[in-house]
């Protein structure tokens, strides 16, 4: 072969978007993209803008901070059987990043008591959880709630 | 997402000129129908829709075979090849496809590109999938053994995005309740009242079923009560016997898993009535997909699938006068009845209180008895609701009939978290 002749990895050298974005999570990094030309956020990050249908994307990063707009309890069809083995209290919700995008997510800590409390206040603040569920770290969400 | 799809006109107008399909059972606990295989299935209905279009085996050119999932519950990943020759189409053209519950209804979509395109004339399109039961080990097909949920839990995950969307907070979890939450919310609807309206759309739905013989649950709510020792069905539709599965859901919402296979042939508008006195043409279809991550899916890919064929055909939810929503998730039926101007908006839900939905309401939707009485035999299902779209509108659907003569029909495909799409079918004669 001629060794002038270009490698295929020197040829495609692609970015790993998934495997930064998890391997963020266990560094407590929310990695998210951001469009070149809308400036909109897509998270998860993926190669182009599902907002507007655009190409280009550059990284950024999330504070991981929003609000909760609305939840429900899971029962024996619908329940996240990970979560359930471990003894977890959660909902599950649609929560809206400080930055914009919204996504449907597992807040952990309400039990029915709570969340019966919080039902009428939404959209109430969440936080982020880096939740190591051991082959990865995961990103669930808690109430932001002032001191107790 | 980006709403500007803006449907085109097909090369040439297409209709479904037969149309076949099995009951849905299951093949696990029935006796009589136990040891059915995938291609008997597919075969007695691509027969029938054959038989139905007056045409044999030998006609068709090409077909496509429909099922969500036919790895596990069949063990194959090609079952076109596998069907065809129960139904003479040996050496023919064919494909196999697969979008969970919205398979029936992409079935459809596919079969008409084929025709209109010019490619070709006479297309069957069909689906087949034995929900109850899998593959008893590694032996011939009739061996069948009950779906264990150490299977078949762990697999429906795999509906849901692998990269990021099931370890997040897209897989299970909002799947069922989200629209209908979110719904009562912006209604003001309280928990009870959520209640009453899904007993009650359950109660009529099964009132349609009753009447089906192609239907799996068909006992009626006012016997089962009966049975039970309850006067009053609306007391027995909230008792221990109707648990609650999800925060909303009760059993009587949720769908009923089921085996079955259903078939159409389709032609050229143009040629249609060389094969059947009563065409149903294929107006348009608008497709949306939206994973289980984005919230308020359903609503959102509805309304955007509906926007398309609406504008497409320039008709209006006015126009329709019978409606099949895919309604393996219960709620689902009405809101999307609501989400695309079929019912009034944030009134849909006094409608389902008063059996307007019903087979003999002013506002027929799921004539069949839909995912919840009809059953649920996953890729077919959509399948089976076109069967019965076709028979209402010839006419052909006795004691259920609705009573205007319906001249155009919505269907909303929705599964495999989540394909949606919206077709409109108008009687052609
Ligand atoms: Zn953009």
């Amino acid at each position: 072969m001629d060794q002038n002749r270009i490698s295929t990895e020197e040829f495609w050298n692609p970015e790993h978007v998934v495997e930064k974005f998890w391997n963020g999570l266990k560094d407590g990094v929310i990695y998210a993209k951001k469009c070149k030309e809308c400036g909109a956020i897509e998270f998860p990050p993926h190669h182009a803008c599902n907002e507007c249908g655009y190409h280009d994307t550059e990284w950024t990063t999330l504070k991981g901070t929003g609000m909760l707009k609305s939840f429900v309890f899971t029962g024996l069809l619908n329940a996240r059987l990970e979560l359930e083995d471990m003894g977890l209290k959660y909902v599950c919700g649609e929560v809206q990043f400080d930055e914009g995008p919204e996504m449907n997510a597992v807040i952990l800590g309400i039990n029915k008591k709570k969340g019966r409390e919080i039902m009428d206040k939404l959209p109430v603040k969440v936080r982020p959880v880096f939740f190591d569920m051991g082959r990865y770290t995961t990103l669930f969400f808690e109430l932001d709630e002032d001191e107790k | 997402m980006v709403h500007n799809v803006k449907l085109g006109q097909n090369m040439r107008s297409v209709s479904i000129v037969g149309v076949g399909a099995t009951p849905f059972f299951n093949g696990i606990t029935n006796k009589q129908y136990h040891g059915l295989t995938n291609g008997e299935l597919f075969g007695y209905a691509a027969l029938d829709a054959m038989k139905d279009a007056h045409v044999e085996p030998r006609d068709v050119q090409y077909f496509f075979h429909g099922s969500a999932n036919p790895h596990v519950l069949n063990g194959c990943i090609t079952p076109n090849l596998q069907v065809a020759d129960w139904f003479g189409m040996r050496g023919k053209g064919s494909l196999s496809h697969s979008e969970g519950c919205c398979t029936g209804y992409i079935a459809l979509e596919e079969a008409v590109m084929a025709v209109a395109s010019g490619a070709y004339d006479i297309v069957l399109t069909g689906c087949g999938d034995q929900g109850t039961g899998m593959p008893d080990g590694n032996t011939p097909d009739h061996m069948r053994t009950a779906l264990t949920t150490e299977v078949l839990f762990p697999d429906l995950d795999s509906i849901f995005d692998r990269a990021y969307g099931r370890y997040l907070g897209g897989g299970p979890g909002m799947n069922h309740d989200d629209w209908i939450n979110f719904y009562a919310r912006e209604n003001g609807l309280t928990a009870e009242q959520v209640d009453d309206v899904l007993n009650h759309q359950a109660y009529h739905f099964r009132r349609a079923a009753e009447l089906c013989p192609r239907a799996i649950r068909r006992t009626p709510f006012d016997q089962m009560a009966k049975d039970a020792g309850y006067d009053d069905v609306w007391e027995f539709m909230k008792s221990p016997h109707n648990p609650k599965m999800t925060q909303y859901l009760r059993t009587s919402s949720d769908s009923c898993v089921a085996d079955g296979a259903a078939c159409c042939i389709v032609v050229p508008t143009e040629i249609a009535h060389k094969y059947t006195d009563k065409p149903i043409e294929v107006l348009a279809t608008g497709a949306s997909v939206l994973d289980a991550i984005v919230p308020h899916l359903e609503k959102k890919a509805t309304a955007e699938a509906a926007r398309q064929v609406f504008e497409a055909t320039g008709l209006t939810a006015d126009d329709m006068d019978l409606l099949f929503v895919n309604d393996f998730i219960g709620s689902s039926a009405f809101l999307a009845a609501e989400e695309i101007g079929y019912l009034p908006k944030g009134e849909g839900w006094k409608s389902v209180l008063e059996g307007r939905i019903a087979f003999d309401g002013d506002k027929p939707m799921n004539t069949n008895g839909g995912r919840t009485s009809y059953g649920h035999a996953f890729g077919a299902s959509g399948m089976a609701d076109i069967f019965e779209a076709v028979t209402q509108m010839r006419g052909e659907a006795g004691e259920r009939q609705i009573k205007k003569m319906p001249k155009h029909t919505f269907l909303r495909g929705f599964g495999g978290a989540q394909n949606v799409r919206a077709t409109i079918l108008r009687a052609n004669f």
